[in-house]
């Protein structure tokens, strides 16, 4: 775990924030990461209490769902994003549906957790996320390369997602994922190292991202205006 | 005119080319010339002749004879002539015959007059070459010396002319006759009614094609020469003045034809010039002196026909080189000839030529004229023709854009049901997301703090039922075939499934790119094959007992030509006994029984091949799918497969 990131080297664990409505799984995903030492988790049910949490001190990592009581998570992501930008934001997701999935990686999300994950994979997915891996779906991936191809089934979709900024090789990426190839594969066939496969994925949700500064995009975005 | 510089040389070569076949042209009508129409045997031919020049003095002359007196209200020319009859001869009938004449003869044998060519009006026409011939009554004849008297006429616009007369038996002459007669009476006739034929043809495409004026003209031309060929001679004033005019008036229509035909823009008022000729002689025949027309003829007639001839061979030319046209080409080398034949006569009319006095430019272009005019129906034919071709290829253009449009409704049609789809698939989405997801997610975290018994059936049970449901929403995604864009989120859910039991997967992709793009693969296809390979995963995780897991992805070629895929799910783990009978489930494995049979049952449904091996290394499930899925979903296709969850 050396890659793991730490606050400040001093062994600090690594604070989370959980925004989660529903107790059981805010619980769950809570007790899957508390059981590792490296973890300090602090939970939030509201966006108010998030806001609260985060005013205080800006997390290292934020787990949030969309829907909350009193607002979007969306909302929240922007403003972790404009107070640290280093901070891993993940959208917790009941079924990695790519609407919500894709939203919340246009404000800055680098992925998403299932609710239902097994605890384990719960700790490994955010030990990867911090190890700078922005992990990414063979569904995501799909939804993302189909709108590169404007080939039947997007032909008359007019879509704000941007991929023209996705190079040749980063799609070729985002397609062999779609077809469910591991990373080795993929590295392999395409003559890259298996170690850059991650960073392509992360650069791939960086240019994705949308300037969340611009407020007119973030309401678009909100209100389900920009067509993905 | 848009020639390149390639063809720009064969056309300095066209010139030469033109002019050199023109005088080919020439030279083989001088040869046609130069043959002499039929003649008797020289034995028969009376040579000389005595001439009254006054009232009582006789002239020996030499026959043929010319005058040079034109005058056509002059008394005739009276010649006398002697022939002998051997008395053996006296058993066989005998003739006089009198191979060309102008304009009129009678004759008279002993005293008895025996033959007036003025009685057929027909052979009063100076340019028709009309022989005469007339049997003697042998009551007439001697033995010995006999004498024919011979009054020859003159009209219209020739001096007098009497060629050699034959005398003999009516057996030695009467073929030469019959063949003169052939030649300068029956086939002129056969090409006037042939000349008529056409040229009403051309007018009755004129009457229905305004705008193709070519045809009128030469409607026109035709007509006048058919009414020319029915005008005897001598006759009324006016019809001399008028076939005096007929053959400047024919050639100024061929002018204006040759001009339409090639696409010579003409002047109105140059255009109406051209009959000016045929006008002024008709004018002088209104005026009544014979004199008159025949100087005014002429004076304007063989003129005019010979620069209107001449005039139409330079546009015919001129179109045929410069314009490349085959038809001009071919219709100037006709003039060509014409061109000849009208020289010929217009040297003959001045008594400039030796020899017999044939005219033969009126036959020439008669049959000129129906040249053109057969070849302008072969061009209506021949457009018909491309109209019909032209209506063929319309028919086919819109029969092929019938179906393009026919394509496009149906790829709309696709368009539009991807689209419902993905609305529906959204609308879906939503609801799974803010319902039944949420809730089956709450009973995963609540079952998971129970820990343990039912609690962990239950949780089980409730993350397969969201399992499900991510792979309901999956398929519903349109993926155009491409079934390894399922296989890939397939692989995110059973690695989660079977890292959770401690199994390792091994995913293996033997062929590059994994399967091929199945034509026809729609969601219930794809919910079945998922639904299956989970049955597979889901066997080895709760009965086999495995550590691993392998799932092998290839594009097979079962039948050439044809890529196919298989999906293959193996475990190392205990196997199972195949045997257990469908209906009651092995006792061991209670469920086993029926989890084959939903996959038996899957695979029928998509026409696809399963095939399950089961023994102490583990347990091998193959699936080969079609090639192409069927279009319509099976009757039972949708229904509660969700039962059936482990």
């Amino acid at each position: 775990m050396s890659s793991v990131r730490s606050n400040g080297g001093t062994g600090n664990p690594v604070s989370i924030l959980i925004v989660e409505d529903d107790a059981p799984t805010r619980w769950r995903i809570s007790d899957a990461l508390s059981r590792e030492s490296e973890f300090s988790v602090a939970e939030a049910a509201t966006l108010g209490e998030a806001r609260q949490i985060v005013n205080a001190s800006v997390p290292d990592v934020l787990l949030t769902d969309l829907q909350l009581p009193d607002g979007n998570g969306m909302e929240l992501i922007r403003e972790v994003k404009q107070r640290n930008g280093t901070t891993e934001i993940m959208v917790i997701s009941i079924l990695g549906d790519e609407e919500s999935v894709i939203s919340a990686i246009l404000v800055g999300a680098n992925g998403y957790l299932l609710k239902d994950a097994f605890p384990t994979d719960i700790a490994d997915t955010v030990r990867n996320l911090l190890r700078g891996h922005s992990p990414i779906s063979a569904s995501i991936a799909r939804f993302i390369v189909r709108r590169t191809q404007g080939g039947p089934g997007t032909n008359s979709r007019v879509s704000d997602l941007n991929t023209a900024k996705l190079t040749r090789r980063e799609i070729d990426i985002l397609w062999g994922i779609a077809k469910g190839f591991s990373y080795a594969d993929i590295a392999d066939h395409l003559g890259i190292s298996r170690q850059t496969v991650p960073g392509y994925i992360k650069n791939i949700y960086r240019k994705l991202e949308v300037n969340t500064r611009g407020e007119a995009v973030f309401e678009a975005l909100q209100q389900g205006l920009i067509k993905l | 005119m848009t020639d390149t510089l390639t063809i720009a040389r064969p056309r300095d070569l066209r010139l030469p080319t033109y002019l050199g076949l023109q005088l080919i042209i020439m030279a083989a009508c001088i040869f046609l010339l130069q043959l002499d129409p039929p003649r008797p045997p020289a034995q028969y031919q009376v040579l000389s002749a005595e001439l009254r020049q006054d009232e009582a003095v006789w002239l020996a002359i030499a026959l043929p004879h010319r005058h040079q007196r034109t005058r056509t209200d002059a008394p005739p020319f009276i010649y006398r002539m002697s022939f002998e009859r051997a008395p053996t001869e006296a058993s066989q009938p005998w003739a006089i015959f009198l191979p060309r004449f102008t304009s009129g003869v009678e004759v008279a044998v002993n005293g008895a007059t025996i033959l007036d060519s003025r009685l057929n009006p027909t052979a009063g026409r100076v340019d028709r070459n009309i022989p005469a011939i007339a049997p003697i009554p042998s009551a007439l004849l001697r033995d010995g010396p006999n004498e024919i008297t011979l009054r020859l006429f003159v009209w219209g616009p020739l001096t007098g002319y009497l060629d050699t007369i034959y005398v003999g038996p009516d057996t030695e002459l009467r073929s030469s006759y019959d063949k003169r007669m052939l030649l300068f009476q029956t086939i002129p006739l056969i090409l006037a009614a042939w000349q008529g034929t056409v040229g009403a043809i051309l007018g009755f495409i004129w009457l229905s094609r305004r705008h193709e004026h070519a045809y009128g003209w030469l409607a026109a031309a035709m007509a006048v020469g058919v009414i020319q060929q029915f005008i005897p001679f001598p006759t009324h004033q006016i019809l001399h003045g008028f076939l005096g005019a007929s053959v400047p008036l024919e050639s100024a229509l061929v002018l204006h034809f040759a001009a339409r035909f090639t696409g010579l823009k003409v002047s109105s008022r140059l255009g109406w010039f051209v009959f000016l000729p045929s006008l002024i002689i008709l004018a002088a025949s209104a005026i009544g002196d014979p004199e008159v027309v025949r100087t005014t003829y002429m004076l304007l007639g063989p003129a005019s026909i010979g620069v209107f001839v001449v005039l139409t061979a330079v546009i015919l030319g001129w179109s045929a080189l410069f314009r490349s046209e085959r038809s001009s080409f071919f219709l100037g080398s006709t003039l060509t000839a014409v061109l000849v034949f009208w020289v010929h006569d217009a040297l003959t009319v001045l008594d400039a030529l030796p020899g017999e006095r044939i005219f033969l430019g009126r036959l020439s272009y008669s049959v000129v004229l129906i040249a053109i005019g057969i070849g302008l129906t072969l061009r209506v034919v021949q457009a018909l023709n491309q109209a019909d071709d032209f209506a063929g290829r319309l028919f086919r253009q819109v029969r092929d854009a019938e179906e393009k449009l026919r394509a496009s409704f149906a790829r709309e049609e696709e368009r539009s049901r991807k689209e419902a789809l993905a609305a529906e698939r959204t609308r879906l989405m939503r609801d799974l997301h803010d319902g039944l997801g949420g809730q089956l997610v709450s009973i995963v975290a609540l079952a998971e703090q129970q820990h343990g018994g039912s609690a962990t059936v239950i949780g089980d049970a409730a993350r397969a039922a969201l399992k499900d449901l991510r792979l309901v929403i999956d398929a519903m995604e349109e993926i155009d075939g491409d079934l390894m864009l399922v296989l890939g989120s397939w692989r995110e859910r059973i690695s989660a499934q079977l890292r959770a039991h401690s199994i390792q997967l091994e995913w293996q992709v033997l062929t590059p790119g994994g399967l091929p793009i199945f034509p026809g693969l729609r969601p219930w296809h794809v919910i079945q094959v998922i639904r299956l390979l989970d049955e597979a995963v889901t066997n080895a995780v709760k009965h086999s007992g495995a550590k691993k897991l392998r799932v092998i992805i290839e594009t097979i070629h079962d039948v050439p030509e044809e890529a196919s895929g298989r999906i293959s799910v193996e475990d190392d783990g205990s196997g199972f006994d195949l045997c257990i009978p469908r209906v009651a489930a092995s006792p061991a494995h209670p469920r086993t029984g029926r989890g084959l049979l939903n996959m038996k049952r899957r695979a029928e449904l998509c026409g696809a091949l399963l095939t399950i091996s089961s023994g102490q290394q583990g347990t091998r499930v193959s699936l080969i799918l079609p090639s192409h899925f069927g279009t319509t979903p099976s009757a039972d296709d949708r229904d509660g497969a969700a039962g059936e969850r482990h």
